[in-house]
């Protein structure tokens, strides 16, 4: 019997099978993602169904397999790199930088590669398995970056990224894997990238926030219902490039604007997105944008001092009250 | 130190070889009249004494392999058709270069040539290959990637990655480490504390071979003896090619560091003139061909420096062109 919903963790897997079985040149390598069915069992099967030609275990050598993706990129493949965690995407740094990024803009060569890396925190996992690293990545030119917040979005999402000529970083939320689930069956559609999605409307302030944010900012939204103050959440879904349109649409609607990232707050996602706002919409806000942000501290391990380095729902219920009422 | 002896080869093939190496030597020769003159917008990287290097093991691949040269191999891109005016355009930044004036000096390369365009961060050109060699198996054809890098380089971490990846994967790779005796201004015995670069091979499960970096055709027997390897789905190998670099890391740098009898012990040994003594040894030019391969080497240097003068440069409103692939 079918399954009648299916898990964020599933989409991803779902998606990534049917571009496979529909793109001869998709193949997808990283470690354990073979024999094991990677860390977080995401292509469990794929070994078998697809054969060990196009899934590919590697050693632990993020630098050396990133650039042999790029490489076979640049011959036209069209790989998907798993880094088990984006953490890990760290020691990659220079091939994504320095011969991915900027490869087209140098050569006029694309590279077709698709980054998955699972980040965020939440899990107790600590400094070094709990990172966001959309703002280091965010800087660089000729990366698109996407950060799907729901089940849907993370099969259509990872279909355009896979069909994508650029190198595209596709952020899913190891934290959502298993606590978001959706209808089946899910629609194998692409999402457009750069495309963000008003996931709630309302008048009184915009939320504009991503990934796990969205979630959060959806059940403040409802609990703020409650109390008469209707707040709009923008689930921007790309990051890379920005749907400016879709954001200055809504707080042109609302004049006030909350920015919600997990990642930290100095230098992060939402200065780009504050900065941006008050350029394009200064006269229409009626506050200042305002950021709800990590703690500018490594993710630390034990569970109360985690809860107290990334946004948690009261400080956002909070926020959005104050600046909806300001 | 043992080298392999030299091998007869077919005589068309040695008179195209001597001919690539004694254009190099004619066009880097330009060159540097050239940044003398002020032409060049930066410094110049030249590969004096690596000729022998360079033409040995281009000519020892097909045209439908895939290099990975760095900035010491310019007979490797004028063996595959690469024109000199190209280079120069490179090292200018003119429109016309093979990058459009985006990038600059050394990273010249053509992808419709099978050469990949090097960046700066070397040898991540290393990992690069082992995609592209990844690539030309995964379509089945027997096509083999080869990589170059100098002593320096191999101190990097891509150096390990790339080839424990390439032994494990049993992918179709050659890499050359061109032992020049100097990264920058560090000798050998501030990169390396192993005997030679030949021997990291054997830790690999590779095979590797040490060479007469100043005889080319020593060089292309052991080229030509690890890309039949390689095509044959026997793996890859490393081949170390010893030479000392005559120049300095580029031309602003006058090599101090340099003992001067170690520079008088190798010029004694100029690749391309002892290339051009063994065809007339071996019967295959008198010496007035000789002169007269030199002669038109430097003509066509000249010419192609008169023709790339003119050339235009970038329009500034294409600044931001090409920085996503459609």
């Amino acid at each position: 019997m079918p399954a009648e919903t299916v898990t964020y963790l599933d989409a991803i897997g779902e998606a990534l099978a049917s571009e496979m079985e529909a793109d001869p040149d998709v193949f997808l390598l990283g470690e354990d993602v073979g024999q094991f069915g990677g860390a977080f069992k995401v292509t469990r099967g794929f070994l078998e169904r697809f054969g060990p030609r196009r899934v590919v275990d590697t050693p632990i050598a993020e630098s050396g397999f990133t650039g042999l993706a790029c490489g076979a990129a640049l011959m036209g493949l069209r790989p998907v790199v798993e880094f088990q965690f984006a953490d890990f995407i760290s020691c990659a740094f220079d091939q994504i930088i320095n011969n991915c990024s900027r490869q087209y803009y140098r050569t006029g060569n694309p590279i077709p590669v698709t980054f998955r890396a699972p980040f965020g925190a939440r899990l107790r996992a600590g400094p070094t398995h709990s990172q966001s690293i959309e703002a280091y990545f965010g800087h660089i030119p000729g990366l698109k970056i996407v950060a799907p917040a729901t089940p849907q979005d993370a099969a259509g999402l990872l279909i355009s990224a896979i069909r994508d000529n650029n190198p595209v970083l596709y952020l899913e939320s190891k934290y959502l894997y298993r606590r978001i689930e959706a209808p089946a069956p899910l629609s194998l559609d692409p999402v457009p990238i750069g495309s963000a999605a008003v996931v709630r409307e309302g008048t009184a302030v915009s939320l504009l926030t991503y990934s796990v944010g969205v979630h959060q900012g959806l059940e403040a939204a409802e609990q703020l219902a409650a109390e008469g103050i209707s707040v709009e959440v923008v689930d921007l879904r790309t990051l890379v490039p920005l749907d400016v349109a879709t954001i200055t649409a809504s707080v042109n609607k609302t004049s006030r604007a909350v920015v919600l990232h997990e990642d930290a707050r100095r230098l992060g996602y939402g200065a780009e997105i504050a900065a941006t706002v008050q350029e394009e919409c200064f006269w229409r806000l009626d506050g200042p944008v305002i950021r709800i942000a990590g703690k500018n501290t490594p993710i630390p391990t034990s569970p109360a001092l985690e809860d107290a380095a990334v946004p948690q729902l009261p400080e956002i219920i909070d926020t959005l009250r104050r600046v909806a009422t300001a | 130190m043992a080298y392999p002896t030299t091998s007869a080869v077919d005589a068309d093939l040695a008179v195209r070889m001597f001919e690539v190496m004694a254009l190099m030597r004619a066009v880097e020769d330009r060159m540097v009249a050239m940044y003398r003159q002020g032409e060049l917008l930066g410094s110049l990287y030249t590969g004096h004494w690596h000729e022998a290097i360079a033409v040995g093991t281009a000519s020892a691949l097909r045209p439908t392999d895939v290099v990975a040269p760095l900035h010491r191999d310019l007979g490797v891109h004028l063996w595959r058709g690469l024109e000199p005016w190209e280079v120069m355009a490179s090292f200018m930044g003119k429109a016309t270069s093979p990058t459009g004036g985006r990038d600059g000096t050394l990273h010249y390369g053509r992808l419709d040539l099978n050469i990949i365009n090097p960046v700066s961060h070397i040898p991540n050109n290393y990992p690069i290959a082992t995609g592209a060699a990844f690539a030309m198996r995964y379509r089945g054809t027997d096509g083999v990637a080869m990589a170059y890098c100098g002593d320096g380089a191999t101190s990097r971490g891509d150096f390990h990655e790339a080839l424990n990846l390439a032994a494990v994967m049993c992918l179709p790779c050659v890499f050359v480490v061109e032992n020049n005796q100097f990264a920058y201004s560090t000798p050998l015995t501030h990169t390396t504390a192993a005997v030679d670069f030949a021997t990291k091979a054997v830790a690999y499960g590779m095979p590797g071979v040490r060479v007469d970096g100043i005889d080319v055709f020593a060089v292309h027997e052991a080229a030509a003896a690890a890309v039949a390897r390689a095509r044959a789905g026997d793996g890859p190998s490393l081949i170390e090619a010893v030479t000392l670099r005559m120049h300095g890391h580029a031309e602003h740098d006058p090599a101090d560091y340099v003992p001067r009898e170690l520079i008088d012990q190798w010029a004694k040994r100029d690749p391309v003139q002892e290339a051009a003594a063994r065809l007339v040894e071996l019967g295959i030019l008198d010496d007035d061909g000789v002169v007269a391969v030199f002669k038109r080497a430097h003509d066509t240097a000249l010419e192609h420096r008169n023709k790339v003068l003119g050339m235009p440069m970038p329009e500034p409103d294409s600044e931001e062109d090409r920085v996503y692939a459609g």
